[in-house]
């Protein structure tokens, strides 16, 4: 801890030096009645009219009413019109609040300061989730403002309840970490495997919470075991669950743990529409989890190895259509899955006057052009379609990568092997996937560990009036959301 | 947990016997093969349903077949030459339809059937025909207007047949072999016929005419004792062979009533046999039918009328069946109802001292029964005949 001097032009001079005499850092020094009153503030982040407005207008007031020779600096701290305010007495916590958007008031002759918040508004404002876009439900979405995104949980659930641990992680950003969750219904565990793995980071900056989702799993897996989200809603169901959040400072997603699998298969839409439709969707999300992870896989097994369980006449079309490739279908498939996802990633980097142009690209020159110069079957470019359109419908781009990944083993397997290929590799993931943990918590769950509260929501949603308990699995604290005991 | 991932991937690479790759474009597809025996050789024709080139062959009508012929001492030496002769590998799994000659029936089905079985990529799903007069190879050649290519138009044949004129499962190759191999069952095989001139029948042009010059069409049931071939039977006893198998699934059935034809359609004929004991059976048949045609003076409005028909049907019925019995009996010999099944299941002890001489002399003597139950369910859209007196 470093003393604060008590000449405020030495400490003025030592911010300007430790800021490299930036422009951005601003001072005023002011006197009343033979006392310097000095004003430290950063133009950039802070809002300098409320500092005119408050701080300087406050001052001189205060120079009107009397006695106030004796303590100025207890006049000062009770009379400014801001309710931020607090004093400190570290000179090593002046860069954060500055950095923050604090303005920093130190009166001669004291070795404290009064800290007062002036934070310029440099965020936008709540806008409508665009990375998870639902039709029922709310539109609002999480921002990069650390308050305003609390503020987003709190005004959900108005229970004393929902806490917010903050930390600062990031020996220079000091960003501010908040884990949120709601006291008698988390796991305490959990909260406490959180908060250590969080302790641990040492890192230079974090500027986003997928810098941090590295550090909250152990175990390697291309699926990622954390789900993040930009919706408050998604993030209160989640919290009313038992699970815990974690919001990173300047980063509109948030982060949910524990995740598992049938995370991906769910939507946030899903409790705001009738349950029976729901299950359907959740089935046709769940076939379309196969399809696209397999179709390439099936259709180069039973293409090259297994044509007797072609019926009769596909398989003399296909024979047809394959008539002229000079290719070999592994490859034709490898070739054209690798240019749909260069297509993808090009369109989402791409600004969007720019991506007229690609989609005719893509869909003529490509689609078209490669049938007719017979580089590729037509059938090719329907099952790569199938596949892509398949894996499009969830919205978790790290669950869509991990897809696109176990499909290039299965194909690489079935190539290989055939039928026997897919099975072995269907072995290897559901292999993998059940030994995935994290949190204590399996990520095949409720499935795997078989639980049947849970499962009343899993992939079958019951009507909500039927699901009173809350998922075993999540936490085991105060288990009834409806009914029974509080 | 590394340790059994190892093991599991070692074991797939393993266990991979029957990898065989393939690419589509390297085989050549057969869809059916025709065998013919001409002096001591087997003359093998496989038809190859393969297009040389994508463009062409999506045209509507083109010709998407080729067809190979090859000769060998054995089926497999004779196709062997055919591999010669293709720039592509034979691929077998895809067989719809194998035709045989009259020669190799008579010679026995199953100095062939060895291979078919036998060979790995067959499948045993496939329909079995038989071809009078004509030589197997030249049913294969024929080119059907509305179907892509032969094989599938006489799969196509069989199938649609199957429903409307009762075609039934003896079109299948197993069926035939299940009932070779059972004891006391007799097989079955449908025949199919050329109609018209081969030459015109396998050319290009054969199908840009309205009224084809050659087509095919199914003719009756061969009927066969063990794997041989003893003779063909008549449209009429083809159908009542049907309704005693259970295989009839609509018939349409001509009665004369008071000199004039009604044509009863039924689509419901349900048939149980039952042995009464060693030496008896019962055929019980029940049919339901609707007018579809009656001309001349019928009042179908009477009950007394219908009760009638229904009368002169159930004659009919028991008369047909009763005949072709008989003629089973004592011409062919050759118990393709399965009776000596029936009593190997049930008197087993009786079928010992019978088994040896069941079909010459046994099954001669063996009662047999027949019931008929018919009932006329409607007269379809008129209730009247046009010709009706009392208008």
């Amino acid at each position: 801890m470093e003393k604060i001097d008590i000449k405020i032009e030495k400490v003025i001079d030592k911010v300007k030096n430790l800021y490299g005499n930036s422009a951005d850092v601003n001072s005023r020094i002011i006197e009343i009645k033979k006392t310097k009153i000095g004003i430290l503030f950063l133009e950039s982040s802070s809002q300098t009219s409320t500092i005119s407005d408050f701080i300087v207008k406050s001052a001189v007031y205060t120079e009107k009413s009397k006695n106030i020779f004796e303590n100025l600096f207890n006049t000062l701290k009770n009379k400014l019109f801001n309710c931020q305010l607090f004093t400190i007495d570290n000179f090593e916590e002046f860069p954060y609040y500055l950095s923050s958007g604090f303005t920093i008031i130190i009166v001669d002759g004291n070795d404290k300061a009064i800290i007062m918040e002036t934070r310029a508004n440099l965020d936008r404002g709540v806008t409508e989730a665009t990375s998870e876009p639902i039709i029922r439900g709310s539109k609002d979405s999480f921002t990069e403002s650390h308050s305003k995104n609390l503020g987003l949980i709190r005004k959900r659930i108005k229970d004393p309840n929902l806490w917010f641990e903050e930390m600062k992680i990031g020996r220079r950003t000091k960003t501010r970490v908040s884990i949120a969750y709601i006291n008698n219904i988390a796991d305490k565990n959990k909260i406490k495997q959180i908060k250590k793995r969080l302790n641990k980071i040492d890192i230079d900056g974090i500027l986003d919470s997928g810098n941090i989702r590295d550090y909250l799993t152990d175990q390697k897996s291309i699926f990622p075991q954390i789900k993040s989200s930009e919706r408050p809603d998604m993030a209160c169901q989640e919290l009313l669950n038992g699970k815990i959040i974690i919001l990173v400072e300047n980063c509109p997603f948030i982060l949910i743990m524990p995740t598992v699998f049938l995370d991906y298969i769910r939507s946030p839409e899903d409790q705001n529409q009738k349950s029976i439709n729901i299950t359907f969707t959740r089935i046709l999300r769940f076939f379309a989890l196969i399809i696209t992870i397999l179709t390439p896989a099936i259709y180069i097994a039973i293409v090259t190895y297994d044509q007797n369980t072609i019926p009769d006449k596909l398989l003399i079309s296909l024979a047809v259509q394959r008539e002229g490739v000079p290719f070999p279908t592994f490859f034709e498939i490898i070739l054209f899955m690798t240019v749909f996802e260069i297509l993808r990633e090009s369109d989402l980097k791409s600004p969007t006057n720019m991506s007229t142009a690609m989609s005719i690209v893509g869909a003529l020159v490509l689609g078209q052009a490669a049938v007719d110069a017979s580089i590729v079957s037509p059938i090719t470019i329907i099952i790569v379609a199938i596949t892509s359109i398949c894996s499009l419908i969830f919205q978790d781009s790290d669950f869509i990568n991990g897809i696109r990944f176990w499909r290039f083993l299965f194909i690489i397997a079935s190539s290989l092997l055939g039928v026997v290929g897919i099975l072995s590799m269907a072995l290897i993931w559901i292999t993998k996937m059940a030994s995935l943990k994290n949190l204590n918590t399996s990520f095949l769950s409720p499935i795997a560990p078989f639980d049947k509260d849970a499962n009343k929501d899993a992939i079958i949603k019951s009507a909500t009036p039927n699901i009173i308990k809350r998922p075993n699995y999540i936490s085991k604290l105060n288990p009834f959301k409806q009914g029974g005991k509080r | 947990m590394k340790k059994n991932f190892l093991i599991i991937i070692i074991l797939c690479f393993a266990l991979c016997g029957c990898a065989d790759y393939a690419e589509l474009n390297k085989l050549s597809i057969v869809t059916a093969i025709g065998i013919d025996k001409s002096e001591d050789e087997y003359e093998v024709t496989l038809l190859i349903a393969n297009s040389p080139k994508a463009e062409t062959s999506s045209k509507e009508g083109e010709a998407k077949t080729t067809v190979y012929q090859g000769k060998g001492k054995s089926i497999a030496e004779a196709v062997k030459i055919i591999d010669k002769k293709t720039p592509k590998q034979l691929y077998f799994s895809h067989i719809n339809v194998v035709v045989i000659s009259e020669e190799i029936g008579k010679e026995g089905f199953l100095n062939i059937a060895d291979w078919l079985i036998r060979h790995p990529q067959t499948r045993n799903r496939f329909h079995l025909m038989q071809v009078n007069n004509n030589k197997a190879g030249d049913v294969l050649k024929i080119i059907s207007p509305l179907e892509s290519f032969p094989s599938q138009s006489i799969a196509t044949l069989i199938e649609s047949n199957k429903n409307s004129r009762s075609v039934g499962d003896t079109a299948s190759y197993s069926n035939f072999i299940g009932r070779v191999l059972e004891k006391g069952y007799e097989p079955t095989m449908p025949t199919i016929k050329i109609n018209g001139s081969i030459e015109e029948g396998s050319m290009q042009e054969n199908l840009e005419t309205t009224k084809p010059k050659t087509y095919l069409s199914l003719g009756p049931l061969a009927i066969y004792k063990n794997d041989k071939l003893i003779g063909t039977t008549t449209k009429k006893q083809t159908e009542s062979i049907y309704i005693i198998n259970n295989e009839a699934k609509e018939l349409t059935y001509e009665i004369k009533y008071k000199n004039n034809i009604i044509n009863i359609f039924s689509n419901t004929i349900r048939t149980k046999i039952k042995l009464k004991n060693e030496n008896t059976a019962d055929i019980y048949v029940k049919a339901k039918g609707t007018i579809y045609e009656a001309n001349g003076n019928i009042n179908l409005n009477s009950i007394k009328e219908i009760e009638n028909i229904e009368k002169t049907w159930n004659k009919t019925i028991k008369k047909d069946l009763n005949n072709l019995i008989k003629e089973i009996k004592e011409n062919y010999q050759s118990d393709i109802f399965g009776f000596g099944n029936m009593i190997y299941k049930n008197y087993p002890k009786k079928w010992e001292k019978i088994k040896n001489n069941w079909n010459e002399k046994h099954f001669k003597k063996f009662n047999i029964k027949v019931h008929a139950e018919t009932q006329i369910i409607s007269t379809a859209s008129l209730t009247k005949t046009l010709k009706d007196d009392d208008k």
